[in-house]
């Protein structure tokens, strides 16, 4: 078995420890015998999703947005509403997960258009949400316990036809208000929980996964792996939240 | 002077003193109570001083303690921030504790590291004949934001002191960009193409795109990080000469680099005193500084063969049979560096790392799966063992797995007294991996079994 994992804007979208999440799938589909081949996507490459088995797109600074927002609208944002219709899993963070909704909105009015392939929009706000969270993550996902970290002060409100990821146990999630954190649409997974979210996470890691295998083949299932260390770190975490 | 300004002094003195009847350091609080007072208490006190001021992202320190080795070296009448107390509020500290209590200065010159943040409020009251500026990079994004803010507060900084000489780092592109639009005189400081093996743009770089056009920079040599010699092929932005240049770097050891420095044409072998890529950045622009306010060449080039710098910089502690070796971490840039300088180690050794997330060091810890901890699989057997400790020990536990080195030889030890004992009993060498407030508090252990001094007596 093999997956071909896509990393879309390595170069730009890399705010905060993002390519952990990458090392992560890569090393336990790797530690049970699965292939894992990683192609990075930076702007200015052109090429279909379509023969990705998994799409991982991070959060990056305000400073390269402008740059970025003409790349996708030069098509990349086509290729991306069709992937994610075509049921290709997606795991997007922060401002990668914004991106994927219709638009942002800044304090002071400003509308950025965005791709629109997920039913959300992101208005700023003055506040920033910053700091460790968690989150428990709804039964269509895996139903796990999540640790984070979370650093936005965009408040992303879902649409009537996409779920949230999970719902917030401490912090703020999608906005602070409504208790919603993260998208879950086809197989998109979304979520404001920046850097490093699956290596702590291994449950939510894992299931990803799965939804990527059994989408390409039908079946599958993932062996057990020893996460002592992962588990250790989560629990840690978890018990100073 | 004023009635206010009187009273800030005195009530930061008394504050001082009573700090250091309890054995505390006291080197920000009072300077915080005193600014309460009279927020215009450093410009009154830094009329008369000269004033080198240090800031940027890493280096701050070292830089800080060469350029304090020159002035001690021509014997000026110096003052300098040593504890590490960098805001408004040590700073004002220490002005305070060298003047009178009439505000009048017992000291000459100052020798400021300036925190990067802070500097936008002070710059402009202390104005500095000299203004350093090492290097940006992302750090702990929590506190200080997008490294391109960290630049605006800096160039607003600078435009509070439009007199002074700014020495900049023409090999990081965020950096130089201060030279672009602000007045000042500016002496440039770099690592020169072929000086030492280019190597590839890392993976995460901090300034990929041009801080003008926001066009994709090419490179011709890159020495580490971001830093090298970047251009723009769209609007022309691309990296100064430098004045003070490092034409190669001749020898790599240990203790130290023997490196060609060439001023204004004139090239001179130097020792620099502490090792490390990221140390001979340090040099040329602390030697940039020194001669900038007007000492000679000769007794820069001294400072850098003989200065300590200490306090968790490379610092040398004869605590086991080999050694122990104290190297503080604050970011992935700083980080990667100190992985490439444990590569280079030739011996097997033990590796601690400390990962706290407390304010000063950030409380968001995804930092460290941007560092290369991958690099430590080169050195495979060489590294014995690896401990992980500090608050978010379980997080550092983690990225080791994934970095490749198995489970099974990570140790998880959280107690700084027992393991400081057990370095004590070691055979080989032992290099120690500090977060900021994490270094703190190790090296106090350490102090306490091997002897040495508590940060402020330095």
């Amino acid at each position: 078995m093999e997956l071909k994992i896509c990393h879309m804007y390595p170069d730009v979208l890399n705010l905060y420890g993002d390519r952990g999440n990458v090392l992560c799938m890569q090393r336990r589909l790797q530690w049970r015998g699965i292939d894992a081949a990683v192609t990075k996507l930076p702007i200015g490459s052109a090429g279909s999703l379509a023969g990705y088995d998994l799409v991982f797109i991070g959060g990056g600074q305000d400073f390269e947005q402008q740059v970025l927002l003409e790349d996708l609208h030069r098509g990349k944002d086509r290729e991306i509403r069709a992937a994610v219709e075509d049921g290709i899993p997606f795991l997007t963070i922060c401002g990668g997960y914004q991106m994927l909704g219709h638009y942002y909105e800044t304090y002071d009015g400003k509308r950025c258009d965005f791709i629109g392939a997920v039913d959300l929009v992101t208005i700023g706000s003055k506040k920033r949400m910053i700091g460790n969270y968690k989150f428990r993550c709804g039964q269509e996902s895996g139903g796990s316990l999540v640790v984070g970290f979370e650093n936005h002060s965009g408040m992303t409100r879902l649409g009537s036809s996409v779920k949230p990821l999970g719902t917030v146990l401490a912090g703020y999630g999608n906005n602070g208000e409504d208790g919603t954190e993260g998208v879950r649409y086809q197989n998109v997974f979304g979520t404001y929980s920046h850097g490093p979210l699956l290596p702590k996470n291994p449950e939510l890691c894992d299931h990803i996964l799965l939804t990527a295998l059994q989408r390409k083949y039908g079946r599958a299932e993932l062996q057990p792996l020893d996460d002592a260390a992962e588990i250790a770190a989560h629990d840690e975490v978890a018990a100073r939240i | 002077m004023n009635i206010r300004a009187f009273f800030a002094i005195l009530l930061c003195k008394l504050l001082r003193g009573l700090s250091r009847l309890l054995h505390r350091g006291g080197t920000a609080m009072p300077g915080r109570w005193a600014l309460r007072i009279c927020p215009s208490l450093p410009a009154l006190l830094a009329r008369d001083l000269k004033i080198v001021a240090i800031t940027g992202t890493n280096g701050k320190t070292t830089s800080s303690r060469i350029i304090e080795e020159a002035f001690s070296r021509a014997g000026l009448n110096y003052l300098a921030n040593r504890s590490g107390a960098n805001l408004a509020s040590g700073i004002t500290t220490e002005l305070v504790m060298n003047s009178s209590l009439t505000g009048r200065m017992k000291k000459e010159y100052a020798v400021l590291e300036c925190d990067e943040r802070a500097s936008s409020a002070l710059f402009g009251q202390l104005k500095p004949q000299v203004i350093v500026v090492t290097n940006l990079f992302r750090d702990q994004l929590d506190r200080y934001g997008e490294v391109t803010h960290t630049l605006e507060n800096i160039r607003t900084a600078i435009q509070g002191a439009p007199e002074a000489t700014l020495c900049l780092n023409a090999d990081c592109s965020l950096t130089s960009s201060l030279a672009l639009d602000l007045p000042n005189p500016v002496v440039w400081f770099g690592i020169e193409k072929g000086a030492m093996p280019s190597r590839p743009l890392p993976e995460i770089s901090d300034a990929t795109h041009c801080i003008r056009c926001k066009t994709a920079y090419e490179y011709d040599y890159v020495s580490y990080g971001h830093l090298g010699g970047f251009r723009c092929p769209h609007c022309g932005y691309r990296r100064h000469p430098a004045d003070v240049a490092v034409t190669e770097v001749v020898e790599q050891r240990m203790d130290g680099s023997s490196i060609l420095l060439s001023l204004r044409g004139e090239k001179h072998l130097v020792n620099v005193n502490l090792p490390a890529v990221y140390n001979i950045y340090n040099a040329a622009g602390a030697v940039a500084a020194v001669t900038a306010m007007g000492l000679p060449a000769e007794t820069a080039i001294q400072a850098l063969g003989s200065f300590q710098c200490g306090f968790g910089r490379m610092e040398q502690f004869d605590l086991g049979q080999a050694g122990a070796k104290m190297m503080l971490v604050k970011n992935p840039a700083g980080c990667n560096q100190v992985i490439e300088f444990l590569q280079n180690v030739k011996e097997p050794f033990v590796l601690a790392v400390f990962l706290n997330d407390r304010g000063a060091d950030g409380t968001d810890v995804s930092w460290i799966w941007d560092a290369d901890f991958e690099g430590l699989q080169a050195l495979g057997g060489r590294l014995t063992e690896v401990i992980v400790s500090g608050d978010r020990a379980g997080d550092m536990r983690v990225r080791m797995k994934y970095a490749g080195i198995p489970d099974g030889r990570i140790r998880v030890e959280r107690d700084y007294a027992r393991l400081v004992d057990w370095i004590a009993g070691q055979e080989k060498p032992v290099f120690l991996m500090p977060t900021y407030t994490a270094m703190l508090e190790l090296r106090q252990a350490v102090i306490h079994k091997v002897g040495g001094q508590e940060f402020w007596e330095k």
